[in-house]
């Protein structure tokens, strides 16, 4: 998918805020915020983190700086297997003008050497907001990984496919999202965020619902 | 068969005390899906996988399985480690993988049977 045409596809079907989360990459959040940008909606920088347990934790950051900052650190926990074109495709990053301008070696598809708990935890220290991805789907989400969410964690967002908020989320906010990886799935699944801006920390002030703010998934 | 004679058959690493060592380990069960131990994994079993996620030992727990055994030398942490002895669950490790201790443990408790 080309910068261009996810933007201009999301703001075709009314949505005015997607975010890139590629699986342990952050490689081309970058072309997409700028045809983000240039389609008149908002952006989110993001990764999708496939930790040791194989369970998916979404990144949510608010600025490129600190996305490749996380990035880089990730990179290094991703196993050195070189990824194989003819099963997994080509991992091309490409500018918005749809230039290839490198292709990625590793293999992304793989875990990270890092558990799921130091997961959520480095997600904060970089001043992310970090979000189970659907946590109800039987593969590489959290229930079917490690059977129920750990004790000693809190989410304020959980991202569902389907249905609602499995137990011991506590009070988390189920949100819902294309997890799109084809043109026709942008927008699939969407959330309404009430909010006075896009930004993570309003993503969570949404999900506690203060100042009149809120959050729910669209059925 | 005993879980301290599977134990010395098997040349098992012991990550935490053994409260039973008259504990009898009727089966195993191989799996690195938590939900799916949960769902299939007969109580007295012993338990291998590859996984170390501190809900390892809560799944233990509750299925009742007799131990944990952790291969390809995957090893648990303090956290970990703590939380199965204040538990009373079992943590061991291999630095063979699931292939092999499964079938060596199946030899132990099926085919010399």
């Amino acid at each position: 998918m080309s910068p261009r045409s996810i933007a201009r596809a999301a703001a075709r079907r009314g949505i005015g805020l997607i975010a890139v989360a590629d699986h342990n990459t952050a490689s081309m959040v970058d072309p997409v915020a700028e045809a983000a940008a240039e389609a008149g909606i908002g952006f989110l920088y993001g990764i999708e983190l496939q930790t040791r347990e194989e369970v998916h934790l979404l990144a949510y950051l608010d600025e490129s700086s600190a996305c490749h900052r996380f990035a880089d650190l990730i990179y290094e926990l991703l196993p050195d297997r070189p990824n194989r074109p003819t099963y997994f495709g080509d991992q091309v990053v490409v500018t918005l003008d749809e230039e290839i301008v490198a292709t990625e070696p590793k293999l992304l598809v793989n875990s990270l050497d890092l558990g799921f708990d130091e997961a959520v935890a480095l997600v904060g220290d970089h001043g992310g907001l970090p979000v189970p991805a659907h946590v109800d789907r039987e593969t590489f989400g959290l229930i079917a990984q490690l059977g129920f969410p750990p004790e000693n964690l809190r989410f304020d967002l959980v991202e569902i496919v389907e249905g609602v908020l499995p137990d011991g989320f506590g009070s988390a906010a189920p949100i819902c999202s294309s997890d799109a990886h084809r043109p026709e799935e942008i927008g699939r699944r969407t959330t309404r965020f009430t909010v006075n801006a896009t930004t993570t920390e309003e993503m969570v002030l949404a999900a506690r619902r203060i100042g009149g703010r809120s959050v729910a998934c669209v059925r | 068969m005993k879980l301290t004679e599977i134990i010395d058959r098997l040349s098992l690493d012991v990550f935490t005390p053994v409260p039973d060592p008259e504990a009898d380990v009727g089966g195993g069960y191989v799996g690195d899906l938590l939900s799916n131990v949960l769902a299939s994994a007969m109580p007295g079993s012993l338990w291998i996988t590859i996984q170390h996620h501190a809900n390892v030992v809560a799944v233990a727990q509750v299925t009742g399985l007799s131990a944990v055994l952790i291969v390809d030398g995957k090893r648990p942490d303090d956290a970990m480690r703590e939380q199965a002895r204040t538990s009373g669950v079992v943590l061991l490790g291999s630095t063979e993988s699931a292939f092999e201790v499964a079938g060596r443990l199946y030899g132990l408790l099926v085919t010399e049977r």
